[in-house]
């Protein structure tokens, strides 16, 4: 979905394909903390699926065993992140986070956090290939601007500096 | 409940706003819940005094003095939730 500029100078500009998101979920939560009047474009695919590398961005508090748990205890929330090497087992993982269902994931990761599925998408061709880490961090937030000021260009600097050329974000 | 109006209930000196979002974080979303989870962290904090075991004072009162609020603050609510899974009663969905 692409629209060209007026003029028809400069490159094209892409549709944002819900102007109303954010009316949206104010709508469905009233009260809650977002609020948003930016651009937020859709990005189209530049190359075909299986020459793009992913990288996978997840809120589920999946990490690495033996590194610093996820601060699920804070009441404004955790704004750090977590390198997942996606060559991992699924044993090497873990996850902290106290707000929603763990039960399944923890019998099965992937439900949660696919990182054996995408590696065999990878392995098959579907996928050009994975970054070299995926990105994780909790979901429980109360400061919308500094999870956005922070957590979030960092994930996006740490990812495009691997060379991602899509990511698959997963909300918990 | 967005921190900025948990920031404005601070400035306000409105407490119930405050200790109602500690309820819902406590009770995931359930206020009545967390309220109940808040008792059962007190109760978890006196069983284990009620014999008066020898407590390490030293350490209690060093850390006071030398930490800073926020930290003392972060530290509550950590042990809340180390009472609370010490209780053996998990309302949580998942870890900590």
């Amino acid at each position: 979905m692409t629209e060209t500029s007026d003029r028809g100078e400069g490159p094209p500009r892409v549709a944002q394909l819900r102007p109303g998101l954010w009316d949206t979920v104010n709508e469905r939560y009233p009260g809650s903390m977002i609020d948003k009047a930016d651009f937020v474009p859709l990005a189209p695919l530049r190359k075909p699926l299986s020459e793009c590398r992913l990288a996978f961005v997840s809120t589920s508090g999946t990490q690495p065993r033996g590194s610093l748990p996820f601060d699920t205890v804070h009441p404004v929330g955790d704004y750090s992140f977590r390198r997942v090497p996606t060559t991992s087992r699924t044993d090497e993982l873990e996850i902290h986070q106290l707000k929603y269902p763990t039960a399944s994931a923890n019998r099965d990761l992937n439900v949660i956090f696919p990182i054996d599925r995408l590696r065999e998408l990878a392995d098959e061709g579907v996928i050009g290939g994975l970054t070299e880490n995926f990105y994780t961090f909790i979901g429980y937030n109360m400061d919308p601007e500094r999870l956005e000021r922070t957590l979030a260009e960092d994930i996006a600097t740490a990812i495009s500096e691997e060379g991602a050329d899509i990511a698959l974000a997963a909300p918990a | 409940m967005s921190l900025q109006y948990l920031k404005d209930a601070a400035a306000a000196g409105d407490p119930e706003k405050l200790i109602r979002y500690v309820r819902l974080h406590f009770g995931d979303g359930n206020e009545e819940a967390g309220r109940r989870e808040i008792d059962k962290a007190w109760v978890e904090a006196l069983k284990p005094l009620l014999d008066v075991p020898p407590t390490d004072r030293e350490f209690i009162l060093e850390t006071i003095r030398t930490r800073d609020p926020a930290t003392l603050a972060h530290l509550f609510f950590h042990l809340h939730f180390y009472l609370v899974q010490r209780s053996g009663e998990w309302i949580h969905d998942g870890n900590l």
